[in-house]
């Protein structure tokens, strides 16, 4: 072996010790509960008996029942409305927001900062906000809407409104991470594009649309894609403002899981509940990895 | 600093002392180190008499007013008995998420604990916890006049098992009644205390608007709320808890009782199927709903609580009775022993104080907190004076409802099933479709009742 070979294999050996440190911190972190949770998923694991913990006998039946829990599905499909519209809406307004605000100016920065808020809140707080907002007997919006001689619906409880409220929320939490991501990129985009299209006789729409839109569509893509992983975790908006009602209108899989392993103790069904929504997310994660690479080829 | 003498000049100081009977030195010398042998180490000597010392007792439950107000007592007991007393409070559903998951896995880590009035069946079944029996046949450990059948017998039968091993003692009562805080606007309209579903309807439609009054308000548990009306219809939600779990959600009765509920509903507050105890209670406080028909501790304050605006007004009576049958809901909170607990003497002295007559009585008088289960307390007259509001005998209706369901059969055991859980919540959801519109009263039932029994052969239970 010539000597650069032996100093690689030796970097090689270097690197891997560097690294197991922090791999065995992540396995415990994240790999162990992963993989006790799929083990989980394959037992009928209920609180009040500790033996179902164990009992490899039917190891498929959980997800052999999933196609057939109407309130799953249901689950499912809420959730892709939710995460549909909640990003949809945080891309285009944290965009509109962005160009808005990309300009020089004292009152500008100031604002910038204050937009960020609700996304640095935490979450319950974001919920109790809204919660006020939403409660008819003490919400400024309904006093303001009696003001004006209109009566609102009790916005949470109304099968056409629930699920709006829970997205008209969401985005409010979560429109900064796309204004900030976006308004970023703004600031990446050197002016001689626009100023040579403006030359060319284009108009600002022309100008936004041939040259600031395909600067920043990576970045729309980008945020979007970690906005729909994290739009699986609405909890706490779903928990305090609807608890997934009325009815399952607002019930999202998270919650469905929630509900199972903590209010029937099915812990093992529950579990099988969540191996599938972590799939899904890590469909989506995948997604978001290979559109990186895209990214990175085609530059 | 013990100064120790040696054993013949010790005797030869007694002999003198006692001869002579005159201080000297040597006596001095032992009376002072008598002294501050005791001045050094008191607390040894003192606890070797206290029966619990040094014990460490451990115990969990979910944070209530009760506990609230015992933490002031519990110094008191410390002092008793020797032992030292780590009470662990939590959120409900935390602490029911905890204690299930502690005494399933047959752990010690508390010496007491709640028995939750909705888990007590399964964990009584399972026998996850103590017979507090051996403790309260045990003369030695239980003094005759503790008196277990002081307890109010309606609160008790969730604790005890098929054979009557009694596996907790009640520390609070809830029973279901009737608050009306706009008493005055009934009079002007003619209208009386309704005492049956029909006159209920009757005068929540007619309150409903006047004066910018709802005609009722709720809250968001509809699976406490809407038994009470399916019961009174003659329906269950089950066939005949707890021994035969099969539901019977789609019964005529129970159809009819969510109609009835949902109609009664069109008279609340917008938004009233999100409403907490809290949103509700402020409405009654206010005067912005006219009836609350929920736990009375939830009730009473119109009438006994300073922020009411309606005191004059209120009323707080019998919820009205279904045409079938009168079921108003009753539960309790209990306190028992786990099976594994390591210190289960120090445990049941605790219990003992926690719910015995002396603490009652105290929390009753100095404290105005009525929703204890010792009979003795609840009728004697101390009780009555504070309990006895313009003219309303809280004190009596409390006991009265109470007691309902130790009589004839035990119509609150549907809620002491294990399988409760599962099917209150399909309850929940398919009340919510039909109050929402969403579906009829019939086919909601219908499929909330395949819901639930897909839903319990999921978690194993043989239907």
């Amino acid at each position: 072996m010539s000597g650069n070979g032996l100093a690689d294999a030796a970097r090689r050996r270097f690197n891997i010790l560097a690294l197991t440190p922090s791999l065995i911190v992540l396995f415990a972190i994240a790999g162990l509960p992963a993989i006790y949770l799929v083990v989980t998923s394959l037992t009928p694991f209920q609180l009040i008996n500790p033996g179902s913990s164990t009992d490899f006998s039917s190891p498929m039946r959980n997800y052999s029942l999933l196609p057939g829990d109407p309130r799953f599905v249901n689950s499912l499909w809420v959730q892709a409305k939710l995460s549909f519209w909640g990003v949809l809406f945080q891309v285009l307004l944290g965009m509109g927001l962005a160009l808005l605000l990309h300009t020089q100016s004292r009152i500008v920065e100031f604002a910038r900062t204050f937009f960020l808020i609700p996304m640095v809140l935490p979450p319950i707080v974001v919920a109790v906000i809204w919660k006020l907002i939403y409660t008819p007997d003490i919400s400024p919006l309904y006093y303001a809407a009696s003001l004006l001689n209109i009566t609102m619906p009790s916005l949470t409880s109304s099968v056409d409104f629930a699920l709006t409220a829970i997205i008209i929320a969401d985005t409010w939490e979560w429109m900064p991470f796309t204004f900030l991501m976006v308004l970023a990129a703004l600031q990446t985009i050197p002016d001689e594009f626009s100023e040579a299209a403006l030359v060319d006789g284009a108009s600002r729409l022309q100008i936004f649309y041939y040259v600031t839109l395909p600067f920043i569509t990576p970045v729309l893509i980008i945020s979007g894609m970690f906005r729909l992983i994290d739009s699986v975790k609405a909890f706490p908006l779903i928990f305090l403002l609807t608890s997934g009602g009325p009815g399952s209108v607002t019930e999202v899989t998270n919650y469905y899981a929630y509900l199972l392993a903590f209010d029937f103790n099915e812990i093992g069904y529950s579990s099988s509940v969540t191996v599938v929504l972590l799939l899904l997310v890590v469909a989506v994660s995948f997604g978001v990895v290979w559109m990186g690479r895209r990214r990175e080829v085609m530059s | 600093m013990l100064v120790i003498l040696p054993e013949n000049n010790r005797e030869a100081a007694v002999t003198s002392n006692n001869s002579s009977r005159r201080l000297n030195r040597r006596t001095l010398l032992q009376a002072g180190a008598v002294t501050l042998g005791a001045a050094a180490f008191p607390m040894p000597v003192i606890a070797q008499t206290k029966p619990f010392a040094g014990v460490t007792l451990r115990g969990a439950s979910f944070q209530h007013r009760f506990f609230t107000l015992l933490q002031n007592y519990i110094p008191e007991f410390e002092a008793q008995t020797g032992m030292k007393v780590d009470l662990q409070l939590s959120a409900l559903p935390v602490y029911n998420q905890q204690a299930n998951l502690e005494l399933s896995s047959g752990g010690s880590a508390f010496d007491f604990c709640n028995v939750t009035f909705t888990l007590a069946s399964r964990w009584v079944a399972a026998g996850l916890l103590t017979n507090l029996d051996e403790f309260t046949s045990d003369p030695n450990l239980t003094p005759s006049d503790w008196n277990p059948k002081d307890f109010i017998d309606g609160a008790q039968v969730p604790y005890r098992d098929a054979k009557g091993a009694t596996y907790g003692y009640s520390w609070e009562g809830g029973a279901m009644v009737m608050g009306i805080s706009r008493m005055d606007l009934m009079e002007k309209k003619g209208l009386k205390i309704p005492k049956t579903f029909a006159e209920l309807q009757n005068v929540v439609a007619e309150i409903n608007g006047t004066d910018g009054v709802s005609g009722i308000v709720s809250w968001l548990l509809h699976n406490w709320c809407l038994p009470p009306y399916i019961q009174g219809f003659g329906g269950n939600i089950f066939r005949n808890p707890p021994g035969d779990v099969m539901p019977v959600l789609n019964s005529p009765e129970a159809i009819q009782g969510v109609e009835y509920y949902a109609t009664l509903l069109k008279s609340a507050p917008r938004g009233v199927l999100t409403y907490t105890e809290d949103q509700a209670r402020q409405a009654m406080l206010t005067g912005r709903a006219n009836i609350f028909n929920h736990s009375i501790s939830w009730v009473a304050p119109m009438l006994l609580s300073n922020e009411s605006k309606v005191k004059e007004t209120a009323r707080v009576v019998r919820m009205p009775a279904g045409p079938a049958r009168d079921c108003p809901a009753a539960n309790s909170q209990g306190l028992g022993i786990p099976r594994n607990a390591k210190n289960k003497k120090a445990a049941w002295e605790f219990i003992k104080w926690a719910v015995g007559p002396d603490i009652s009585m105290r929390l009753v008088k100095e404290h105005g907190h009525s929703s204890i289960c010792r009979r003795s307390v609840v009728e004697s007259e101390t009780y009555r004076q504070i309990n006895m509001v313009n003219g309303q005998d809280l004190g009596a209706l409390y006991l009265e409802v109470l007691g309902l369901p130790a009589k004839g059969d035990n119509y609150m055991a549907y809620r002491t099933a294990k399988e409760f859980p599962i099917v209150g919540d399909v309850l929940n959801k398919a009340f919510e479709q039909v109050a929402t519109g969403q579906l009829a009263a019939a086919p909601a039932m219908n499929a909330a009742q395949e819901q639930a029994i897909a839903n319990m052969r999921r978690a194993g239970t043989n239907l």
